[in-house]
């Protein structure tokens, strides 16, 4: 015991200051391992098995999809869920240095953004041919992995109590009947909700269109700071209605609560989930497998299972979903450019619009 | 100064002992200006450099924007410090002078609540007392709308007590009994015991609680995002700026803004406690059972009432947590069910492990450092200690999501590039909890002898022996102290470490945080009681190890 604290102390400060040290060194390896994988790709079959590949998802619910990536190819998979904001924030922290080899999933405004910053690589895959033009970047910066569409959630029960009628379209949103009943998120925080924005801003013209928010906003007491908040508090019964992605987990909750998924009669705004590749890379070649395998008809089946879509909200042609009823003929023409380009001056107006909600 | 000169000590130290007394300090002077103050630095700078020029332009949108917020900010968390102040010193005063055996539990309790698992609290409120609450509107049949500053009030208050009350109950462990016996003979009664004599020596203990909720208060972010509605706070507009607006500066600059009221309330705690040295002489081996005070009369009676309406809320909601976790509802009837345990396996994968191995780390090597500090701020006296310590408070009160934020922008490059290791983590908490250790120690520390430390050095000691051979086994309780309140508290830390962890090395607090942001509300509950009931067995075991060591001397 005499010596032993003594030793202890001592040993954990150089423990601390060796590991610092250590850090600087596996640093200094790691550069010399990325230029001997770039090495090893210039020929074409480089061996991946056992190469880890960084994964940011947009949530937990993908590891069984991983997975699967990884008993085909032998390809670790690590991954983090974490929102395309707070993606781009880290990324910038860290002055471009990428904290990830694939981006998967997230709004495309924030991929349209990252492609403009210079911090996503190009790749076009083979398994792409077949995609519509408008599920991807001409020049392949991102890909879409399936179309995230804007519905609403509707709970019966709070109808009933103040004898509300039901909701069939955008514009029944305006009715003064519903004041204070309807939730929304933030369109700057949700992708969801700033695809409803600018959807609907295409669907009813610029003019027409920002009236029609106007009107809405006075309906709506807050905006919800989280992209999940409407669909849990319109389900809680805090709100007869809210505005919500509609897909199977939504569906699933008509058979927890009296509540019900509407499709708006006037247009279901939508938007492509980006996948990409950052730059820089530490595994390109392994995540360029990871896009082949993600665009291959059977996994694109699979992806529809997790991500609960109906065959409509798939980018491939062909691929079974959920038969969610999603009416196809009601997606909005969009321009998805604006999506992008049209990004700052929209959320401007609509913060000035609609106050400190 | 001369006696020291004159000490045998001081001339047989042999060059190697000073070498290696030389090397401890220098090593946490390193330690604290590079972990500590580096990090502050960085975000400081990154508030005024954009573009690589100094500009003001930041400041000026920042003053024009948010000074509703500021202010929002400012009355929440004095609210908050208010009543949670008020709530703890009536249920530290009632439990400590209860009988032992309602003593246990009730203390069990606030073990038990001391984690608030962040989000599920509030959505546990919202599923009380919300619109469908079950209480507000299924029991006593109306709709309440619980959203704004009330609720923000409310949840903070009720979440912030049970830690605070832990900490008065050591406060008041520390005071000397005798005194409420000459009071009590004297012919002073129970509620004038308690008022006159019992709250005033409490004094120092009040005001370092209400200074930590009121800085807790101001950092929250994750309360206000659920039930505060259209109602703002500063701490909700910095974190959206990372995670939804990429405005790094912006943040950066709401955080420094949220710095600015702690380090004010702080600096006073600072003056005021120079006068007060009534309570310093806290006595760690005065222990006995024997309740004297006795609850009765008004005053007491009002803490107990106060107590159990409070303790009543905590197990309502902590029941709500462990309720949803066990449960699923189908067409709006809720049934029992081990679903939500097993799916939540998916998430878990190994989070677990590695929140327990970062918390054990944290509490050993956090322990040593905190031990480190009080020492040559407590025994040897060292001039410019005092500023050291000062910075190394400084994590303690400024919101975590800064001192995350300081971490990823100081360490990102060569020479100390620890981004996306395991490390950065393990620093952070390290650092971020600093104060909790230290401030343990040098109250133990304080009370040793100084007699003992200067027979030593006449009997010929140097200062390495002393502290290895005199002050470290004297310090043991404050070891235990420390790497207790060091794991609970990385083990439930978010705040600081959101913005560190890379794919693969996810904690525990994250996968929860992940979970309830998907919306998965129930899987999220399993999580949190999972970390509630790990704390929970470590802190029952340490404190038994605790009470153990007291009964040594």
């Amino acid at each position: 015991m005499k010596n032993t604290s003594k030793i202890l102390i001592l040993l954990l400060i150089f423990s601390m200051i060796l590991s610092l040290a250590a850090c600087q060194k596996k640093e200094a390896s790691d550069d010399e391992g990325e230029i001997q994988e770039e090495i090893a790709n210039e020929g074409e079959n480089a061996d991946l098995e056992g190469t880890t590949l960084n994964i940011v998802a947009t949530s937990e619910s993908y590891k069984e999809f991983f997975d699967k990536f990884t008993d085909e190819t032998g390809i670790k998979v690590e991954f983090i869920s974490m929102s395309s904001g707070e993606l781009l924030s880290r990324v910038k922290a860290e002055e471009g240095k990428p904290m990830a080899d694939i981006w998967f999933g997230g709004g495309l405004d924030a991929f349209m953004e990252a492609k403009e910053e210079g911090l996503l690589e190009s790749y076009i895959s083979k398994e792409s041919e077949d995609i519509p033009a408008e599920f991807k970047d001409p020049e392949g910066y991102w890909i879409g992995k399936g179309l995230t569409i804007v519905g609403l959630l509707v709970n019966k029960d709070i109808l009933e109590e103040n004898n509300l009628p039901m909701p069939t379209s955008w514009k029944d949103l305006t009715n003064p009947v519903y004041k204070d009943e309807i939730i929304m998120s933030n369109p700057a925080i949700s992708g969801t909700n700033y695809a409803a924005v600018n959807g609907l801003l295409q669907m009813m013209g610029e003019e027409e269109g920002w009236k029609f928010f106007e009107e809405l906003d006075k309906n709506i007491p807050y905006y919800a700071k989280r992209g999940k908040d409407p669909q849990l508090k319109t389900m809680e019964g805090e709100f007869a209605i809210g505005i919500i992605p509609a897909d199977k987990s939504a569906f699933d909750l008509q058979e927890e609560q009296n509540v019900e998924v509407v499709f708006p009669e006037d247009g279901i705004p939508w938007v492509p989930e980006g996948v990409a590749i950052f730059k820089n890379s530490q595994n390109l070649e392994g995540a360029k497998a990871f896009i082949d395998f993600m665009l291959s008809k059977e996994n694109q089946q699979i992806l529809a299972q997790i991500d609960g879509k109906d065959g409509a909200q798939m980018v491939k042609p062909g691929v079974e979903g959920y038969d969610l009823g999603v009416p196809e003929k009601r997606f909005i023409k969009q321009d998805l450019s604006s999506f992008g380009k049209d990004r700052e001056p929209i959320l401007e107006r609509w913060s000035e619009l609609v106050g400190d909600k | 100064m001369k006696i020291e000169k004159n000490r045998v000590s001081n001339k047989i130290g042999t060059h190697f002992l000073n070498f290696i007394d030389k090397l401890i300090l220098l090593t946490i002077l390193f330690l604290v200006i590079i972990f500590i103050f580096y990090p502050m630095l960085s975000v400081i700078s990154k508030s005024f450099i954009v573009n690589g020029e100094f500009t003001l332009d930041i400041y000026k949108s920042l003053l024009n924007k948010n000074i509703m917020l500021l202010k929002n900010s400012l009355f929440v968390a004095i609210l908050t410090t208010l009543i949670s102040t008020l709530l703890s010193i009536a249920v530290s005063i009632y439990i400590s002078f209860t009988n032992s055996k309602y003593k246990k539990i009730l203390t069990t309790i606030l073990m038990l609540t001391m984690i608030s698992p962040p989000f599920v609290s509030s959505l546990a409120y919202i599923s009380l007392f919300g619109r469908r609450g079950f209480i507000t509107h299924n029991i006593l049949g109306f709709t309440a709308n619980t959203y704004g500053w009330q609720g923000i009030v409310a949840m903070q208050s009720l979440g912030f007590t049970s830690l605070n009350a832990l900490m008065l109950i050591g406060v008041i462990n520390g005071i000397d009994k005798s005194l409420f016996n000459s009071s009590l003979d004297l012919g002073g009664n129970s509620s004038h015991t308690i008022s006159k004599i019992l709250i005033p020596l409490m004094r120092h203990g009040i005001i370092i609680v209400g200074l930590l909720t009121f800085v807790r208060s101001l950092a929250d972010f994750s309360t206000p995002i659920i039930i505060g509605g259209s109602f703002n706070v500063l701490a909700t507009q910095a974190y959206l700026n990372v995670v939804a607006y990429s405005n790094l500066p912006m943040a950066a600059a709401i955080s420094i803004l949220l710095f600015i009221p702690a380090i004010i309330a702080f600096i006073l705690y600072r003056i005021f406690l120079k006068d007060s040295n009534i309570i310093t002489g806290t006595n760690f081996r005065e222990e006995s059972d024997e309740t004297m005070l006795r609850i009765e009369g008004f005053f007491p009676r009002l803490l107990q009432i106060i107590s159990y309406l409070f303790l009543t809320m905590m197990i309502l909601q902590y029941l709500s947590i462990f309720i949803s976790a066990m449960t699923k509802q189908r067409f709006g009837t809720m049934y029992f069910t081990f679903d939500n345990i097993k799916e939540s396996k998916n998430y878990i994968s190994g989070s677990f492990l590695r929140s327990i191995i970062y918390s054990l780390i944290t509490g050993v090597v956090g322990s040593i450092i905190g031990f480190l500090i009080s020492y040559y701020l407590e025994i040897r006296k060292i001039k410019g200690m005092k500023i050291i310590d000062f910075i190394s408070t400084m994590p303690y009160i400024i919101p975590g999501t800064f001192f995350g934020l300081g971490y990823i922008l100081a360490f990102n490059k060569y020479p100390l590039e620890l981004t996306g290791t395991g490390l950065i983590v393990i620093l952070n908490c390290i650092f971020k909890q600093l104060p909790l250790p230290t401030k343990a120690s040098s109250a133990v520390i304080s009370q040793i002898n100084p007699q003992v430390t200067e027979a030593c050095k006449d009997l010929g000691a140097h200062d390495i022996y002393i502290l290895k051979d005199v002050i470290t086994p004297m310090s043991k309780s404050a070891f235990l102290i420390s790497f207790v309140n060091n794991f609970t508290a990385t083990m439930t830390t978010i705040g600081s470490i959101i913005f560190l962890v890379y794919p693969g090395k996810k904690l525990a607090t994250l996968v929860m945080f992940d979970a309830i942001q998907s919306g998965k509300y129930r899987i999220g509950s399993v999580i949190a009681c999972m970390l509630i009931l790990i704390t929970l067995v470590v802190n029952i075991i340490f404190s038994k190890f605790l009470l153990e060591e007291k009964n040594v001397y």
